[in-house]
């Protein structure tokens, strides 16, 4: 569950990024984040993750209390979240099986469980065959699979998708949304940030416009 | 943190030395050459200590006893001089041995000595060695309150050059080191902080996913670590052969050395544990702690 209580965000700039937003969102939740460059769609995901705390108000993700979170938790609140971002973020130097595994192995975990939860996810989002190709060896949309299969092995709460599509043909942006549609449809919330209109009135659902800063419109279309 | 979890991170980070081969050779050479150049300034401040401590090995201080000094007194003498601070050996001289030691420094003048006769016409004496030749005045002046001396010759200007020498070589190896060691910890920062620097967005990922600075760190820890050693081994092993070769060819004529009263230099073997421990700790260590301070400004994700 993500919560937010008049938030502001104010830049030491003097860039007022977000103003007295207010916004919940339950658990099993599907969520389209939308608003033009700048309006402060990613000072929201800084602050969901906590790479920036807020100027004012209260925020609480997945039983975080992030205004009182140290900075010695803060690996703690993001093995809660999965992270699917425009340009994929995935190490070129590391294999399919290998980007996945990273996550779990960043947390300790034991090797036999890594093992067998690996090859499941990567079979979800469909690349079993590609298990050890490099990232560089794949396609836009495998790459961005890849990423979601990353975003999943952890079984997190909440999955925030930061313009997922952006950088993905038409084709494959439906397939993507379709995946994320399964993984909310299993139980994860998920909160997609995008600037594809068509794509949101496509799939319809709770959507979240900001502009300047404030939030204008909360509604299902 | 598990076993597996350590085993892992180990083999990340040797696996990163590979994957980013030429930042990793960079650092390498960087710290190697670094390492070599205080090496060496060691060597050469180690060296100029050895041949001022031969010169001040030969420096004596001679004591002249009076004629009617009686045995027992010469005795008493030789004790208390042996119980004095600063003061590494005592060796009494008689005047026999004096006056041998005379004609055969003056071995085409037999006919001067036959004037002279058998019988000596040296005094008795004690040949003393300090210990501290900065200390020599306080010594002296402790030896001339003895009973029964006829003159004390000691190379006090000879001593006061030594010691100016001595105290300024100290100084200018000091500033010569510690100079050296800063120019290369700020290259070596320089050359870590390029080699972090391509990963970056490696490490912003790592931090996205839920990683702890220490998962980060470790592998970086690693990689520095294995490349100071070898470094440092690499190192070891080229001072060991460039000191040799340079110290054979320094000493193909041994004239020139033989009249500035140098026997030799320092042998590599004497001291080559002892620099390669060095070597091997200051490139682990330097590999080690730069890499992860590099890593710092990243971690802030």
């Amino acid at each position: 569950m993500v919560e937010l209580r008049n938030v502001s965000v104010k830049y030491p700039s003097g860039v007022e990024a977000l103003r007295d937003v207010s916004l919940t969102i339950n658990d099993r939740d599907f969520v389209f984040v939308v608003g033009e460059s700048g309006a402060g769609k990613s000072t929201l995901i800084k602050l969901l993750i906590r790479e920036i705390a807020p100027t004012e108000g209260k925020i609480k993700v997945n039983g975080y209390n992030l205004n009182k979170l140290k900075q010695k938790e803060i690996p703690d609140l993001r093995r809660t979240i999965g992270f699917v971002f425009q340009d994929f973020k995935l190490i070129n130097s590391m294999n399919v099986y290998d980007n996945v595994a990273f996550v779990l192995r960043s947390i300790d975990a034991p090797t036999k469980y890594i093992r067998k939860r690996v090859p499941y996810v990567i079979g979800l989002v469909g690349l079993k065959d590609k298990m050890y190709a490099y990232p560089n060896e794949m396609s836009g949309g495998e790459q961005q699979r890849v990423a979601l299969a990353r975003a999943l092995v952890n079984d997190p709460k909440l999955i925030i998708a930061d313009e997922p599509t952006g950088n993905l043909d038409p084709k494959t942006s439906i397939e993507i949304i379709q995946l994320l549609q399964g993984i909310n449809d299993c139980g994860t919330t998920v909160l997609m940030v995008t600037h594809e209109h068509e794509l949101v009135k496509r799939f319809g659902g709770r959507t979240i416009l900001i502009s300047d800063g404030r939030i204008i419109l909360d509604k299902e279309i | 943190m598990r076993l597996s979890s350590i085993a892992y991170l180990t083999g990340q980070g040797m696996k990163n030395i590979w994957t980013n081969r030429i930042m990793s050779l960079a650092s390498f050479c960087i710290l190697t050459v670094s390492l070599l150049l205080v090496g060496f300034a060691v060597l050469f401040t180690d060296n100029i200590n050895l041949f001022v401590g031969n010169i001040e090995n030969k420096n004596e201080v001679i004591i002249f006893l009076n004629d009617d000094v009686s045995e027992e007194e010469i005795a008493l003498m030789g004790d208390k001089l042996s119980a004095m601070h600063n003061i590494s050996s005592v060796t009494f001289f008689s005047k026999e041995q004096a006056f041998e030691e005379m004609k055969a420094g003056m071995e085409n003048a037999e006919e001067l000595f036959d004037y002279i006769g058998d019988d000596s016409p040296l005094p008795d004496s004690y040949r003393l060695k300090v210990t501290d030749i900065s200390k020599m005045s306080s010594t002296l002046m402790s030896i001339n309150e003895l009973e029964g001396i006829y003159r004390v010759k000691a190379p006090t200007d000879f001593v006061s050059v030594l010691t100016g020498l001595r105290s300024l070589i100290y100084i200018v190896s000091i500033v010569l080191i510690t100079a050296l060691v800063i120019v290369c910890m700020v290259i070596i920062s320089n050359t870590t902080r390029a080699s972090v620097d391509i990963r970056k967005r490696e490490i912003a990922i790592m931090k996205y996913v839920g990683a702890t600075n220490t998962f980060i760190k470790v592998p970086f820890f690693i990689e520095g670590l294995f490349m100071g050693v070898f470094a440092g081994i690499v190192s070891t092993v080229v001072t060991w052969l460039g000191y040799d070769a340079l110290v054979d060819v320094l000493m193909s004529d041994t004239t020139f050395w033989t009249a500035l009263g140098i026997n030799g230099f320092i042998s590599f073997e004497s001291v080559a544990l002892k620099m390669a421990i060095c070597y091997v700790v200051a490139g682990a260590a330097v590999g080690s702690v730069g890499t992860v301070i590099s890593t710092r400004k990243y971690l802030k994700v």
